[in-house]
């Protein structure tokens, strides 16, 4: 098999798809909540790689990517076959650091942060929390493979169409209002604004929280400053701009700046 | 046969005539860990200012058609943390590459702060690449490459604070890049180099608002090559001072045609987020495309470019 073979591209539900590609090298080196960047064969007339979370590996070498239809890249990615080969670089950026036995690790995810939170799920030594949330029920993804893992999982669809009606910020505030719970560790993946949500929800309780954070990335390794996002910083303004791809994708909650207006 | 890809930029000196487009190869460090950077004829650091500069607000990039737009706008972080950092010059003079610091300013006297600060600490530094072209941001940067009388009085005052030699990056976004071409030369610089970015912009018609958080950025990869070229011969043609080309340059072709039309050197931007070896490729396919055209040096096809036109 080549590098970065693709061994299996098959739709999970809707627009969400898994693709599986042969790379030992990246497997070996890949923790959870890493990158990979992917040049995908075949879209005509587009220069740039893209980037996916690594949603798992596999002792045989296998890289799964979960992504979302949602542009040309991801539509070029979803017509591909095995046999096809992308040039795949990575792993790349700041893992999510481990959670050791006495942590509950919590993940908070919105719609595909799912993928991006599997690895670090399926790595706990203890089985924890998923809450999931999403716009409708076709968006929640991996319930079952959490529940797999042995995770708690509860969903929030923003129309209600399963589990908690409303943003999955809500459900963390239940939990977060369970006295009895101890010991919780946040890592949280999904779109900015409930990032932004989550990590002030976590400061606000004195909780050790961990973001993956992302923008728009071209280089994926810090040489362009495409991708970045407002982390604080010792300086007149008090934050800075910080490359997601480098000096993250995932900073602790406590580092990011958290800014009165979103972008 | 021995291949002499050597380029002589009058006092710039290039083991080859392939250098990294600045902004999109960071300060180096970055790619250090895919090539030894001395393999490069150049490596062209990312804009540096007298100040640290937080650049503009996301979303700073959008893919188009065969290229994309960017507004960065010269995040970076002060010349004298680019002078004493860990990642920056402090690397870079251990790494044996040549290097070329880009330089910006809000105003002209920016522009003489940051020169004379690198030519009191240019141990390491073989030229300065003076940026009139940047287009996103509002004081300085393009004010200066799109103005005769601006762009003459930057180059000739940071000419006055400096015996390194000077590289003026030049702006396509102007009528006439000939008029621009002789006037740095007149202002004296060693050298030319084009083309920036194009200012472009693209729209969200879901949403009615701009793709870029600074409504225009810059164009650039493949999709501006044809007109990088076109000035590169222009330019090439009003001036003697050496040139160096860029603009959508993918491969090694792409980068012969730059030398046919006039360019001494090439640089690579954009194809780096391709491809992160793309610059030592092209070196490579240069080599190639001289030993199968059986010629033993690339400046013998520097500005080669050949035009019979027909009468009538």
């Amino acid at each position: 098999m080549k590098n970065g073979e693709i061994i299996r591209n098959k739709r999970l539900k809707d627009n969400y798809f898994r693709v599986d590609f042969y790379s030992p090298e990246l497997c070996k080196q890949a923790k959870a909540g890493q990158f990979a960047h992917v040049k995908i064969c075949g879209i005509p007339n587009k220069v740039l790689r893209r980037p996916f979370s690594i949603s798992d590996v596999s002792s045989e070498g296998l890289l799964t990517i979960i992504y979302k239809v949602v542009g040309a890249g991801t539509e070029a990615l979803s017509s591909l076959k095995p046999g096809d080969t992308c040039d795949i670089m990575g792993p790349l950026g700041n893992p999510f650091s481990p959670s050791v036995k006495s942590d509950i690790p919590v993940i908070i995810a919105g719609g595909y942060g799912a993928a991006a939170t599997y690895l670090i799920a399926k790595n706990s030594p203890s089985p924890g929390i998923l809450l999931l949330g999403a716009r409708t029920a076709k968006d929640l993804i991996l319930t079952d493979e959490f529940k797999r893992l042995g995770f708690e999982v509860k969903v929030s669809t923003e129309d209600a169409s399963e589990g908690y009606g409303g943003r999955v910020t809500g459900l963390m505030e239940e939990l977060l209002a369970d006295k009895n719970r101890r010991n919780m560790k946040f890592y949280a993946c999904g779109p900015h604004g409930m990032l932004m949500a989550a990590g002030k929800l976590i400061l606000q309780h004195g909780l050790d929280g961990e973001l993956s954070l992302d923008h728009l990335m071209c280089c994926g390794v810090g040489a362009c400053f495409a991708c970045v996002v407002k982390v604080k910083a010792d300086n007149s303004d008090g934050w800075r701009y910080a490359r997601t791809c480098k000096e993250g994708p995932v900073f602790k909650a406590s580092e990011v700046y958290y800014d009165l207006e979103p972008e | 046969m021995k291949i002499d890809l050597n380029v002589d930029l009058g006092k710039l000196k290039l083991k080859n005539p392939v250098m990294t487009a600045s902004g999109t190869f960071g300060y180096g460090f970055e790619y250090a860990k895919f090539f030894p950077l001395e393999k490069l004829g150049a490596v062209v650091v990312k804009g540096i200012a007298t100040f640290p500069s937080h650049g503009n607000p996301t979303p700073r990039v959008v893919e188009v058609e065969s290229g994309m737009l960017n507004a960065i706008g010269l995040q970076g972080p002060g010349v004298e943390k680019f002078l004493h950092g860990e990642e920056y010059l402090p690397f870079l003079r251990k790494s044996n590459a040549t290097i070329i610091v880009n330089i910006w300013g809000k105003t002209i006297d920016d522009y003489i702060e940051v020169a004379s600060r690198l030519e009191a600490e240019k141990k390491g530094i073989h030229a300065l690449e003076i940026n009139i072209s940047c287009p996103n941001i509002k004081e300085g940067g393009v004010a200066f490459g799109t103005d005769l009388k601006l762009a003459h009085k930057v180059v000739s005052e940071v000419r006055k604070v400096t015996k390194l030699p000077l590289i003026t990056k030049l702006s396509p976004n102007v009528s006439s890049i000939k008029d621009f071409a002789r006037t740095v030369e007149d202002a004296g610089s060693d050298m030319i180099s084009l083309i920036n970015t194009i200012t472009g912009m693209a729209i969200d018609i879901e949403t009615w608002k701009p793709k870029l958080a600074n409504v225009t950025g810059g164009l650039s990869g493949p999709a501006i090559k044809p007109v990088a070229l076109r000035m590169v011969y222009e330019a090439s043609q009003a001036v003697k001072i050496p040139i160096i080309g860029m603009g959508g340059i993918m491969n090694a072709d792409d980068a012969i045609e730059f030398l046919l039309a006039g360019a001494s050197a090439i640089a690579v931007g954009t194809a780096i987020f391709t491809d992160p070896i793309a610059p030592l490729k092209v070196i490579e396919g240069i080599e190639n495309y001289l030993i199968r055209k059986k010629l033993s040096s690339v400046s013998e096809i520097t500005g080669k470019l050949i035009i019979n036109r027909k009468k009538g």
